[in-house]
């Protein structure tokens, strides 16, 4: 395998296990992602092989009110969500959200060890309203140097909503985006829709 | 040797003939015109790795405690960091070529023949360069897709890179002298390259709704974030503000609908959006 191609793994690797990341809302985005980052890593510590289920849960009800899964999907789906109801739209961000929290649950206890650095600084962008929080990550016995991983936010009557994470530069959010217009384009969103209920069954729920 | 390289040339050319065979004139995804052949190659790689080569890396797995893993995969590393040096020379990178030349000084002699990495505490940075980075640092930044036989995805760049630099007469022929010896060199390079990433394998196919566009589009992001370029998977520059706030244009079941007229590119049209929502909060 290519350098190329070990990076990429150990993209998915890390996104697999770290976009769970979440934010305890402050107004400061940087914060935000340092505070819930260090509230994950606390749970994450705690897992003994025993407890694993409860961990779990435990770090989704940390980071999933971090993200805002509507917005999420939409930047996925690109163009096309413009051609999707508002009960679509719903439906959609229902099951990419289902997607996303298996997917990124089932591996984040690799991720227990991870030292994760938050760089002082955001970028800050669309006039203050978005910011970009960079880390870095490293894995104990991991030869190939820490992973970047960035958080993309927006401000939100709520607080700081993240919407988009990159590894490495490749987006865990629109590297969906060819597959799903693949499936709009051949069976419109309802199918879309349809795919995503079917995958998100045929996953195992993650013990 | 001589023979592994001849073998090496035909491949490449008959690579290349297939490739300008199945090039569609009209790809559904512009970076990737060879996508029947990518996506063959793509199963091709599938069925090696589930019927040889993932089996073998669980069983070598079994059977080597991890630092002997991390030992052999210093030992290919040194091997890499020669051939950086030369591509950081021919990048006109001359601290970073003797950066790889004082890495592969130090691991190979006090190193152990490479075994022990200890260059990297020793201050010396781990900044691999390759051929298809040299090719992407004189000019030739965009390149389509290609799957590669075992190696897997790459692009037409760097695979020609790669071809290039396991067909010279490298230092990796101190090590083996015949074609089997190449065979067991590379399988070797290969288990131990495969073993690090088996507990990954189901989180691809849980992640992905079609694995094969998933690997696609995460390898060009990664490969031309690491090159200084633009996100070359999104040619529409879609503007996340507008998406969320314009009305849905759908009122009809939306396999029906066409698709919206693309106005991503008009200035006013944002600014407008973003006037209303400031206002709005």
């Amino acid at each position: 395998m290519t350098d190329t191609m070990k990076k990429l793994i150990a993209t998915f690797l890390v996104m697999l296990g770290l976009s769970a990341h979440s934010l305890a809302a402050t107004d400061n985005p940087v914060e935000q992602v340092r505070e819930t980052s260090r509230q994950i890593m606390d749970v994450l510590k705690q897992e003994n092989g025993k407890n694993t289920k409860q961990v779990r849960q435990q770090v989704e009800a940390l980071a999933v009110p971090q993200f805002d899964f509507q917005r999420m999907t939409a930047l996925a789906v690109g163009l096309g969500w413009r051609q999707a109801s508002p009960a679509q739209q719903s439906a959609l961000a229902q099951q990419f959200q289902n997607l996303l929290v298996r997917t990124y649950s089932s591996t984040m206890t690799r991720f227990k060890n991870a030292q994760i650095d938050i760089q002082p600084n955001a970028t800050m962008g669309n006039s203050g309203r978005e910011a970009t929080v960079k880390s870095s990550v490293s894995l104990p016995g991991n030869d190939k140097g820490p992973v970047a991983v960035d958080y993309t936010l927006y401000k939100t009557p709520q607080g700081w909503k993240v919407f988009n994470v990159s590894v490495e530069g490749a987006s865990l959010v629109t590297v969906y985006r060819n597959q799903f217009n693949q499936e709009i384009n051949k069976n419109g969103v309802d199918g879309l829709i349809k795919m995503l209920q079917d995958k998100n069954a045929a996953i195992p729920a993650s013990k | 040797m001589t023979c592994t390289r001849h073998a090496l040339r035909s491949g490449l050319l008959v690579a290349s003939l297939l490739l300008a065979g199945c090039a569609s004139p009209h790809p559904s995804t512009p970076q990737d015109p060879y996508e029947s052949f990518n996506r063959s190659m793509y199963a091709f790689n599938d069925k090696a790795d589930r019927w040889v080569i993932k089996p073998a890396a669980q069983g070598y797995r079994a059977i080597t405690p991890g630092p002997f893993r991390t030992a052999v995969s210093n030992f290919f590393d040194n091997f890499k960091d020669v051939y950086s040096a030369a591509n950081n020379l021919l990048q006109a990178e001359p601290e970073k070529a003797v950066n790889d030349i004082m890495r592969v000084a130090l691991n190979s002699t006090f190193g152990l023949f490479g075994l022990i990495d200890i260059a990297t505490p020793a201050g010396l940075k781990n900044n691999k360069t390759s051929l298809g980075d040299t090719f992407a640092h004189w000019g030739w930044k965009n390149s389509n897709y290609l799957v590669l036989p075992f190696f897997g995805p790459s692009t037409v760049r760097d695979g020609l890179g790669l071809g290039v630099s396991l067909g010279i007469n490298g230092p990796e022929h101190l090590v083996y002298h015949n074609s089997n010896e190449a065979i067991a060199f590379y399988g070797m390079y290969g288990v131990n390259t495969r073993a690090r990433y088996l507990d990954f394998d189901d989180s691809l196919a849980t992640a992905a709704i079609d694995p094969y566009t998933y690997l696609r589009d995460g390898f060009l992001q990664l490969r031309a974030r690491q090159l200084g370029l633009p996100n070359p998977t999104q040619s529409d520059d879609v503007n996340i503000d507008e998406l969320v706030n314009a009305p849905s244009t759908a009122s009809a079941p939306a396999g029906e609908a066409a698709p919206p007229a693309v106005d991503g590119s008009h200035p006013e049209a944002s600014a407008a959006a973003h006037a209303a929502a400031s206002a709005a909060q």
